[in-house]
């Protein structure tokens, strides 16, 4: 049980926790913010994973939630656009919390394993997943006008 | 060992599963099953079974919430015609 | 039966499957340990055949046939699904309409889906060497296609995806994993045996004998149905709608 294992559990925990709790209980708007800061959580839970069990091929798993997490994001922004137009969600706190989050743990991962291939896969991980996010929220607040037919 | 970790990533399982069975709409289903796919793919990884893992994150991360929520978006609008018409 | 017996019932039989799971779960040999048969048996027949994914080894080359099966479920329900939903005589198919979406989004959209495509493409390639494969990757890759959907629009999908030709892809896909299976009955070995192609190098694009190809054939087949699967649902939720004279 090593410091990035700790580190892993405690944000994994605590975090997607928290968006377990937001997604079952209270108004829409808190539960699709509740969605989308789940994969963003629990991307940088996966690198330090990957990190800590010492096994580089579990970049790919985080690449692949940087990419996909964020588009099922999209998926519930475009096609409830009109239930979201009426009550728009406000979690500019909560989205930058979690996007420095993200970047405190891809820079210092960085540091670690100095330059080289895997330094570029985490940069580009790290791109993906805090852009995604800031795209995915923004895409929630208002992103897309109410539509007739979808 | 990794106890607390398996432990911690077992709960969250729990929870979201029974999350998703006590929720009883289907677009709020839908984001929870989202949220609970993101569970299930961690309690993979720590199990360290990333091929799951990676099958998980890749089938319920968009696939299954598009197509729970485009069978409610149909439902929806079969609904607003027939009030239209009614009208 | 009112609701209150129904509860009773329902009670008793919990306690007692609840009792016998817990009765079971006490008797479970210890959380890991050492004596593992099979996955030893399954990682050195891995590592004889030079390929580094022991779950791609296992998966393509000593159950290749059960592969093929899921292969044949996931298409069998594809077309299921097809039958189901296509539009039928009292439906109309309406046109789909441009939409205003914002500038990040569709940005964003945009740049993401070459990146998304490629790196499902590079889990298909890299299944024998690290964890993914031919499932994995074609799932992300046909779901990469629709961020176009997502960040723009169905119209913007519509142009990019002729929808014939995934189903024509799908078929040919199926057809090729059987084909390669049947190439080693026809080499004189047994159905979906790996001993036709060179093994290689261990670690290498090139390892494993037909593990790459069956790998590039699956990966092929999930993308296509997926898209097919998708279509069809788009179809139904966004463009058809029934004729008026409806109820």
């Amino acid at each position: 049980m090593n410091g990035w294992i700790l580190t892993a559990t405690v944000g994994l925990g605590a975090g997607v926790g928290a968006t377990v709790w937001g997604v079952a209980t209270g108004p829409l708007r808190r539960r699709v913010v509740a969605q989308n800061m789940s994969s963003a959580v629990a991307c940088p839970g996966l690198l330090l994973l990957s990190q800590g069990f010492g096994r580089p091929a579990y970049l790919d798993l985080a690449l692949l939630l940087a990419l996909l997490g964020p588009a099922g994001t999209l998926v519930f922004a475009r096609l409830l656009a009109d239930d979201l137009a009426a009550d728009p969600p406000h979690a500019r706190a909560v989205t930058l919390a979690a996007a420095g989050y993200g970047a405190v743990v891809v820079l210092v991962l960085c540091a670690v394993t100095g330059p080289g291939r895997t330094m570029a896969k985490l940069l580009v991980i790290g791109a993906l997943l805090i852009g995604g996010n800031l795209v995915a929220s923004r895409a929630l607040s208002g992103g897309f006008a109410a539509s007739r037919r979808g | 060992m990794d106890e607390p970790l398996i432990v911690v990533v077992l709960l969250l399982v729990a929870a979201s599963a029974t999350a998703a069975v006590a929720v009883r709409d289907p677009v709020h289903q839908a984001l929870v099953l989202a949220v609970l796919g993101v569970a299930l793919a961690l309690l993979f990884t720590v199990l360290q079974a990333p091929d799951v893992g990676l099958s998980q994150l890749a089938v319920g991360s968009v696939l299954t919430p598009l197509l729970l929520m485009l069978s409610v978006h149909r439902v929806r609008r079969r609904e607003k015609g027939r009030k239209g018409k009614a009208r | 039966m009112t609701r209150g017996v129904r509860l009773i019932v329902l009670a008793l039989g919990g306690a007692g499957l609840a009792a016998l799971l817990v009765a079971a779960c006490l008797d479970l040999p210890g959380f890991g340990g050492t004596w593992h048969p099979y996955g030893d048996r399954a990682v050195e027949a891995s590592l004889s055949r030079r390929t580094a994914n022991a779950i791609a080894s296992v998966n393509f080359d000593q159950r290749a046939f059960d592969t093929l099966g899921e292969m044949s479920i996931l298409f069998a329900s594809v077309v299921g699904t097809v039958v189901l939903l296509r539009q039928t005589r009292d439906e109309k198919r309406g046109k789909p309409e441009p939409e205003e979406v914002a500038l990040p989004v569709r940005r964003y959209a945009l740049i993401v889906l070459p990146v998304a495509v490629l790196s499902g493409l590079y889990v298909i390639a890299h299944g024998q060497l690290s964890p993914g494969g031919g499932f994995q990757g074609g799932v992300v890759a046909a779901t990469a296609l629709h961020l176009l959907y997502l960040g723009a629009d169905y119209r913007a999908l519509e142009r990019v995806r002729p929808v014939g030709l995934f189903e024509v892809g799908d078929a040919l896909a199926a057809s090729a994993y059987v084909v390669t299976g049947l190439a080693a009955v026809l080499a004189g070995t047994a159905f979906l045996a790996n001993t036709l192609l060179p093994y290689g190098t261990f670690n290498t694009l090139a390892s494993g004998g037909t593990v790459p190809l069956l790998n590039a054939a699956i990966g092929m087949e999930v993308a296509c149905a997926a898209v097919v699967l998708l279509a069809r649902f788009l179809d139904q939720a966004v463009e058809i709608e029934k004729e008026n004279g409806e109820r």
